[in-house]
């Protein structure tokens, strides 16, 4: 059975925001008013986030793409009173919006901050957003984050399936490593040591957010530069 | 009795629901419990009454459509007209087009025949009312369960080669119960993201 992780490559990555928007898109993450956004309900589900290094001419911007991190031992869980957020044995950390009683006791647990609560329906700008019919519109109320697009491999898994076959590699890949023009994220099976996935997770470049909380993240940043 | 039944086919109850009531009755002795218990059922067959009234799902469909006729007399399978079952996670309900290959003149001396070669003379689509939905957070393939799973269309949609009336009512309603004892029974996946989405 494969397990599903990612890696975003840092040295590569511009902070250009392409993955946030394909996501953003890609999931129907609603659109939530600057006065809101504001007061911190801004929605992700792929975030950027942003640190500023230096006094200021000398400063440094680094951009860091935050999905999910879909952890092998997720906090996350763990705490939830109604087993609406689950671990699958693919690895894939999910979230089950209409088990959800919204008490956002995994949003407290998440070390990342990877969830995001629904505090309004969804609503849109006009035409701002036409929805992706694979991906179901989340009521007020609940607890979403990063899926790794499981939607996509709901579909890949089918096909696979009825032709009699394993997936191949780059098969199923999210929106935001599609979406991303400087091939700064990969995605994959790490349990298959041929896959780039795999081999760039042995990477002497590479650290995990938060190594030391033991949660075992299954996105690998790839870094030549330190983090202070 | 045949108001019993008529009540269990207007609300959809099952028969077990249904046994398991009367039963309750048969067995009570004293009187004045058998008594209010009769008055209670009378309350309730009313409130069964009045909920099949006014909460009755079924859909009307355009044309009296006879699945059985279609199969017996023209020799028609299932995937003639819902075409994609195969290949697509929609079975599809057939449009026009479908119809319009064999319909393009009068076949018969039904009244309902002739309904149809109305829609095919203003080459409007027949608007017929879909019975089986699942909700949008759940995805459902035809192909998977067709072509991997090898089951059969009568195994969810009844034996509709029988059906001389069109389509009105789920024969399983579309709920996650109905989904996941099929799993169990049949050892699939029980994982939530492999139909949740």
């Amino acid at each position: 059975m494969p397990k599903w992780a990612m890696v975003i490559d840092l040295d590569r990555c511009t902070g250009c925001g392409a993955c946030n928007v394909a996501c953003k898109m890609e999931n129907n993450v609603p659109i939530v008013d600057p006065d809101e956004a504001q007061n911190g309900r801004a929605m992700f589900w792929m975030d950027m986030v942003a640190t500023y290094e230096g006094e200021f001419p000398h400063t440094e911007a680094k951009h860091v793409p935050k999905p999910c991190f879909h952890c092998d031992d997720p906090p996350c869980t763990k705490v939830c009173p109604v087993g609406a957020t689950y671990r699958n044995p693919e690895g894939l950390v999910g979230q089950i919006y209409h088990r959800c009683i919204g008490c956002r006791y995994c949003m407290a647990a998440c070390p990342f901050t990877a969830k995001v609560y629904n505090w309004y329906d969804p609503k849109w700008i006009d035409g701002a957003q036409v929805a992706n019919p694979d991906v179901s519109q989340r009521m007020v109320g609940v607890v979403e984050k990063c899926s790794f697009c499981a939607h996509r491999l709901q579909k890949v898994k089918e096909t696979a399936d009825v032709e009699g076959r394993e997936i191949q590699e780059n098969e199923y890949v999210p929106a935001c490593m599609e979406n991303c023009p400087a091939d700064a994220i990969v995605f994959g099976d790490i349990d298959n040591r041929n896959s780039k996935v795999s081999r760039l997770s042995r990477s002497y470049r590479v650290f995990r957010y938060m190594d030391d909380l033991g949660v075992k993240p299954k996105v690998y940043y790839l870094a030549r530069r330190t983090s202070s | 009795m045949p108001i019993f039944a008529k009540c269990r086919r207007n609300s959809g109850l099952n028969n077990h629901g249904f046994l398991r009531y009367r039963s309750s009755m048969t067995l009570s002795s004293s009187p004045s419990k058998r008594s209010f218990l009769c008055r209670s059922a009378v309350l309730l067959l009313a409130m069964m009454v009045g909920c099949a009234l006014t909460s009755d799902d079924r859909k009307i469909q355009p044309i009296v459509y006879s699945h059985k006729s279609h199969i017996e007399n023209a020799g028609l399978t299932c995937t003639d007209c819902h075409s994609s079952v195969q290949t697509l996670a929609a079975a599809s309900i057939p449009n026009l087009e479908v119809c319009r290959n064999c319909h393009s003149e009068s076949l018969s001396e039904s009244p309902e025949e002739a309904k149809l070669l109305k829609y095919v003379a203003k080459a409007a689509e027949v608007p017929w009312e879909r019975v089986y939905k699942v909700p949008d957070h759940v995805y459902f393939s035809h192909r998977r369960h067709v072509v991997a799973g090898r089951l059969e269309c009568e195994v969810c949609h009844g034996n509709v080669q029988q059906f001389t009336m069109p389509v009105s009512l789920p024969e399983i309603p579309v709920t996650m119960e109905n989904c996941m004892s099929c799993h169990r029974k049949h050892n699939v996946t029980n994982d939530c993201l492999s139909c949740h989405r």
